[in-house]
């Protein structure tokens, strides 16, 4: 009895979030233009970069075991994550802090429902639906069309973009430590995708290790990009295993920060 | 009689200079205050150059490590270390004018400052200076440790540092007047962000950022040498690694001419964007 209660919450928790990201998509469609030019934006902005790359390999050949192709893969992998992690949940890092800080969870608080779900599914990063069409039109480009490519494509992407949120989620929750950590969280997440975007043969002993643990950097590239390329299955049991300790530690950390919480006097709106 | 009425005008004209100078440098003082007072912020929004830095560092070890000639185009990997310390430091030293012109024109905020005593575009430029000495200070000053780490002192002398910045200055006039032109834009259309980002991009891969314009193929070379992208990056930081008068004559006289040109652009804009300034009292 207890068992179905809680797979019925969990029912419960999943459509309210469905009915926020389709409210999110609706509301951003509602200036189509501005939508469009956004999305459209960060497909040629990810292609300008992959132009460098072009060069880059067309001069020097090989560097460190990778090519172009893997390149574009890996590429691709970490914009399909983050496309998927930022349309689903664009309220993460620095937007998390932000909240935090002035104040605004009370908004939240009052609603009967999962408070750090609610709050990171409040928000779609638009131009990063741009990031996701990229991401999986460059990994389509470089892989054979096989169902179980397919769905390692599918699943490594939805893997990494759980270590992204996750990863999200604890850079904002320091917010409520350290009072604003909108800056901090803003770098701890740029540095983590700017790392993630290069081979990761380029990093060896104590920097490897960093990447593989506080900034986890290759956990949302080059693996999800070799198990998309291997199929190996021990990759996939890793990123499992990094999804479910990285939620852990963000749910705890969100929890154990709550307790710390004061409300803001401002008077805020909410439309 | 004439002579007495032409050194009056010279005292005016001299006294009406030095007072716009006083002006204009109390705007940059102003600024350059402000962003020591929020150091702490400035220095937090600065510290991707460590990482980058160190990223590049691997990167382009990784390259010259496979060749058996220590140099690629003329730079050894100290070379190319510390050109894209110089070459970070002028893409994220910049400041983001562009912006604050744009939401000026979109909330309609412009018409107060355009009656201000001063010029808009001159206060702009101004007020910018003040933020990116601190700002390029802190990118190099923090990039420093791993480029001295990876690459060892620079092949630099002292007497080519007032050159070097009289490039540096001409690669930001340029940069300013491609992000104003950008800024007003948003009396024509509503979403500015587009262009600012695709200029950013053609700065990134044929204006120097990513890595020397040098390596591009030889069609792409002789374009990018040509386009006003790579005088706000590639010329500061190639200078930096590797000064001749040559290229510093080149450079300068290169800037010159895309400052007319863009500097026209933007002068005409701005006339015409005034013009079509419509205020609505109320």
């Amino acid at each position: 009895m207890v068992r179905m209660d809680w797979l019925k919450q969990i029912g419960i928790e999943m459509r309210f979030l469905g009915v926020l990201v389709r409210l999110n998509l609706a509301s951003a469609m509602e200036y189509r233009a501005s939508f469009i030019s956004q999305i459209v934006g960060m497909v040629i902005n990810n292609s300008i970069m992959l132009l460098f790359w072009f060069f880059f390999f067309d001069r020097f050949g090989e560097v460190r075991g990778y090519d172009f192709q893997q390149v574009i893969l890996l590429f691709g992998m970490v914009a399909f994550g983050f496309g998927i992690a930022m349309v689903l949940s664009g309220n993460i890092y620095q937007n998390l802090a932000y909240l935090i800080a002035q104040g605004r969870l009370d908004y939240y608080l009052v609603f009967p429902r999962h408070l750090l779900l609610h709050v990171i599914f409040s928000r779609m990063n638009i131009s990063a639906i741009g990031d996701l069409t990229f991401g999986l039109v460059a990994c389509l480009i470089v892989v054979p069309w096989r169902p179980a490519t397919l769905l390692a494509i599918l699943t490594a992407g939805l893997l990494a973009a759980a270590i992204l949120t996750a990863y999200g989620v604890i850079a904002g929750s320091l917010s409520f430590f350290w009072g604003s950590a909108e800056n901090a969280s803003a770098q701890m997440f740029g540095s983590l995708i700017t790392f993630a975007l290069y081979p990761d043969t380029l990093f060896s002993g104590f920097s490897r290790t960093l990447l593989l643990s506080l900034l986890p950097a290759v956990l949302i590239g080059a693996i999800p990009a070799q198990l998309v390329r291997t199929l190996d299955v021990r990759l996939l049991l890793a990123l499992l295993a990094a999804a479910a300790a990285g939620w852990l530690l963000a749910v705890a950390l969100f929890s154990l920060g709550l307790r710390r919480y004061e409300s803001g006097s401002a008077i805020n709106v909410n439309l | 009689m004439s002579q007495t009425t032409a050194q009056t005008t010279g005292h005016v004209m001299g006294y009406r200079l030095r007072q716009k100078l006083a002006k204009y440098g109390a705007i940059t003082a102003i600024n350059f205050q402000n962003q020591l007072a929020y150091i702490w912020d400035t220095l937090n929004r600065s510290l991707f150059i460590i990482f980058i830095m160190f990223i590049f560092a691997q990167l382009w070890q990784a390259v010259y490590a496979t060749r058996t000639a220590p140099e690629i185009a003329g730079l050894t990997l100290p070379g190319i270390i510390w050109y894209l310390l110089v070459a970070e430091m002028m893409e994220l030293g910049k400041f983001r004018h562009d912006l604050k012109i744009s939401e000026e024109v979109k909330d309609g905020s412009i018409a107060y400052t355009l009656v201000r005593p001063y010029h808009y575009l001159a206060y702009h430029f101004f007020n910018g200076l003040g933020e990116t000495i601190v700002r390029m200070a802190l990118v190099f000053g923090l990039g420093l440790p791993v480029v001295l780490y990876y690459a060892g002192r620079p092949d630099l002398e002292l007497w080519q540092l007032p050159p070097i910045l009289l490039v540096v200055l001409g690669a930001m006039l340029i940069d300013f007047c491609v992000l104003s032109t950008i800024g007003l834009l948003a009396f024509f259309t509503e979403d500015t962000a587009s262009f600012r980002m695709i200029y950013q991009k053609f700065v990134f891969v044929i204006g120097g950022l990513m890595f020397p314009i040098d390596f591009l193929p030889d069609w792409l070379q002789w374009i990018a040498r040509l386009l006003p992208f790579h005088l706000t990056t590639y010329a500061p930081a190639r200078l930096f690694v590797d000064f001749s008068w040559t290229q510093f004559n080149h450079f300068l006289l290169l800037q010159l001419v895309w400052l007319g040109i863009l500097g026209t652009i933007l002068w005409v804009q701005y006339r015409s964007a005034a013009r079509r300034l419509a205020v609505n009292g109320g």
